[in-house]
């Protein structure tokens, strides 16, 4: 199977929901184009191209997996970064940034202990600084208690 | 006062020590800001209008101009180096600059793009003092189906930029349009494809899905497949451009000058159509368009020229009709009303000080650009130095800072992750991310002027589109785009039948 023929199919499928959608929001007719006009043109424009990639698949990049993965690093990093996005607000910028750096770079990356450490704890506070400091982006602060007037 | 007296007294105005510093300072801020993965001209300008609230009117607007042109050019930075787009108008940029930069010519797409911005900067400012008030005349005659027009052949043309296969590419940007109907539609005020959820009300945003899928789903890949000592960029060769590179990047950088600023004048031509379009007439005119994709030059100095030729140019129509044709300009019109200028017609007349030393002040941004950014090549290209393993935890921090500090909110962090998780399949799969992403950005906006040409032309709408010159000429480009390949595949298959039915 080529990459093609899958997202052909693909387009295909998907034009299926959306064409529903679309009437749902009123198509209206060319002289009064309702919410669902312009989605349902590229759905059939998508549907046209699937077609033509079902009938005429290029030959390049067929699916195959990749000899020397990485997959347990991949997860790892997918893992943390999910992570990070329910720490971000409750442990605050800097914690939570520090973590996902020390995983990445101990896990991720195989780096030694202690630059790991040392390492994500710098561009953590460093980037909090110049970016909460300077910027006034309002960055959580979280557990860690800040001097004042930052 | 005629029009070289007048830039004279711009000139004047725009050379006292306070303007200079100003030009200085917009400048550095927005290349420094610009260059922050996430921080594109619009937050840069967000971020930093309320610091000029407290300085004179004219001062103020220079060094927002100046962060304006700073943080363009810093955008492209990362796009080569990082392969980040720091905003739309760069995301053409990755395609050829990021293949650059593994080739070791990271200085070489570098130096390139700053000195094609100074161009078309500079091509721009000349053009925008010497026919602006008859621009803006033209720029008015561009109503809804011209505009339709011009955004439909844009589009055409994003089929054309991967190569490898045209029908993916559209496929991929017509998946673009789609995403960019997702939201509460401009017209009507339905709510589309939104699942219930307040975030989609808005809209997907568009730095989630360029970090994601260009920066995060490169540096996913990467984690993948690198091996464990091997560094996947390689490091710099020289610094500067070899004299081929500048042989090749001429014609491109003049054919993008004119093309972008004839582009950044219209209302709604925003620097990423300019951009977009000019990598596809440098592909077409290419002697071998092959190399583009794997680290042509001419597709980093042609898009780079044309997307600072509009940036210049959008000044036209804000500052004579006071219609800004994209985000960053309307804020700029923001900052001109706190000021208490009102842009528009009266401008010259009113405040010739503001019009012509902004004008005059843009020429020396432009100059004081290139002069900070060239020696700062060395500076940038030593962050491909740092090992990959350092250099590929930060990246996705920065990323993900990025995407939060757009909203102050984790749901747009979320929605970078999925779509570096996108880019990362993509990737695999060899299917180029820019046609999506650049589908994404025109999307709304063919829809939005498709809509009011239908409604303009009460249901004639193919006699309504070919009785406009303008329309007629830009659709019937666009037609010959799209059937192009079919014809010459057309011909391919008549050429093939002959042979076969002599032997039968």
């Amino acid at each position: 199977m080529t990459v093609d023929r899958v997202l052909g199919v693909g387009a295909i499928l998907t034009g299926i929901p959306v064409t529903a959608a679309a009437w749902g929001f009123g198509v209206g007719s060319p002289k009064s184009p309702g919410a669902g006009f312009w989605p349902l043109l590229v759905v059939v424009a998508m549907a046209g191209l699937g077609s033509w990639l079902i009938v005429h698949p290029s030959r390049e990049g067929v699916v195959a997996a990749a000899p020397e993965s990485r997959w347990g690093r991949l997860w790892i990093a997918l893992a943390t970064m999910t992570f990070y996005v329910v720490a971000l607000d409750r442990l605050g910028f800097p914690l939570a940034t520090a973590l996902l750096l020390f995983v990445q770079f101990r896990w991720v990356e195989g780096r030694p202990w202690r630059s790991s450490v040392w390492i994500a704890v710098l561009a953590a506070l460093v980037s909090f600084v110049l970016f909460r400091v300077l910027l006034k982006v309002p960055l959580p602060a979280g557990v860690i208690p800040l001097p004042r007037g930052w | 006062m005629d029009t070289i007296g007048s830039l004279f007294h711009g000139f004047a105005v725009a050379l006292t020590p306070g303007n200079l510093l100003a030009v200085l300072l917009g400048s550095i801020i927005g290349t420094v800001i610009g260059v922050l993965p996430g921080l594109g001209p619009t937050a840069s300008i967000a971020l930093l209008l309320p610091v000029t609230i407290g300085m004179d009117m004219v001062p103020a607007l220079i060094m927002l101009a100046g962060i304006y042109y700073g943080a363009m050019y810093g955008g492209s930075t990362t796009s080569i180096l990082v392969n980040i787009p720091g905003e739309a108008a760069s995301v053409v940029t990755c395609i050829d600059g990021y293949q650059m930069a593994r080739d070791g010519r990271a200085g070489a797409a570098l130096g390139m793009s700053a000195f094609g911005s100074f161009v078309g900067g500079t091509v721009s400012v000349v053009a925008v003092m010497l026919i602006s008030p008859f621009l803006a005349e033209t720029a008015l005659k561009f109503g809804a189906p011209e505009m339709f027009a011009l955004l439909f052949f844009a589009f055409t043309c994003i089929g054309g930029l991967t190569g490898k296969s045209r029908g993916r590419g559209l496929l991929m940007a017509c998946v673009g349009l789609l995403l960019g109907t997702i939201g509460t539609d401009d017209i009507q005020g339905v709510d589309r494809f939104v699942f219930g959820t307040l975030y989609l009300r808005d809209g997907i945003g568009l730095v989630p899905l360029a970090m994601g899928l260009f920066g995060l789903g490169e540096i996913l890949y990467n984690i993948e497949k690198r091996e464990e000592t091997g560094s996947v960029l390689e490091t710099p060769k020289s610094l500067l451009p070899t004299l081929q590179d500048w042989k090749d990047s001429t014609w491109p950088m003049l054919r993008g000058s004119v093309l972008g600023f004839g582009i950044g004048v219209l209302p709604g031509g925003m620097p990423a159509v300019a951009s977009l379009l000019s990598y596809a007439v440098e592909k077409r005119v290419a002697r071998r368009p092959e190399t583009f994709g794997h680290g042509a030059i001419e597709g980093v100095a042609g898009p780079e020229t044309a997307n600072n030729a509009a940036t210049a140019g959008g000044f036209v129509p804000l500052l004579t009709l006071g219609i800004p044709t994209n985000s960053v300009l309307a804020l700029m019109l923001a900052a001109m009303m706190l000021h208490g200028v009102t842009p528009g017609p009266l401008l010259l007349l009113k405040w010739p000080d503001v019009f012509w030393g902004v004008i005059a002040s843009m020429y020396i941004g432009n100059v004081m650009l290139l002069v900070l950014n060239l020696p700062m090549i060395g500076l940038f290209v030593q962050i491909l130095k740092v090992p990959y393993e350092i250099l590929s935890p930060l990246i996705i921090m920065f990323v993900l800072l990025g995407a939060y500090a757009l909203n102050n909110s984790t749901v747009d962090v979320l929605a970078t992750i999925l779509f570096g998780i996108a880019g990362y399949l993509m990737k695999r799969f060899n299917i180029e991310p820019a046609p999506l992403v650049l589908a994404f950005v025109l999307g709304p906006m063919l829809e939005n002027n498709l809509s009011k040409a239908l409604i303009m032309a009460r249901g004639d709408a193919l006699p309504f589109f070919f009785s406009r010159p303008i329309s007629a000429t830009l659709l019937t480009l666009a037609i010959l785009v799209l059937l192009y390949p079919l014809v010459r595949a057309g011909w391919r298959w008549a050429a093939n039948r002959q042979p076969a039915q002599r032997r039968a």
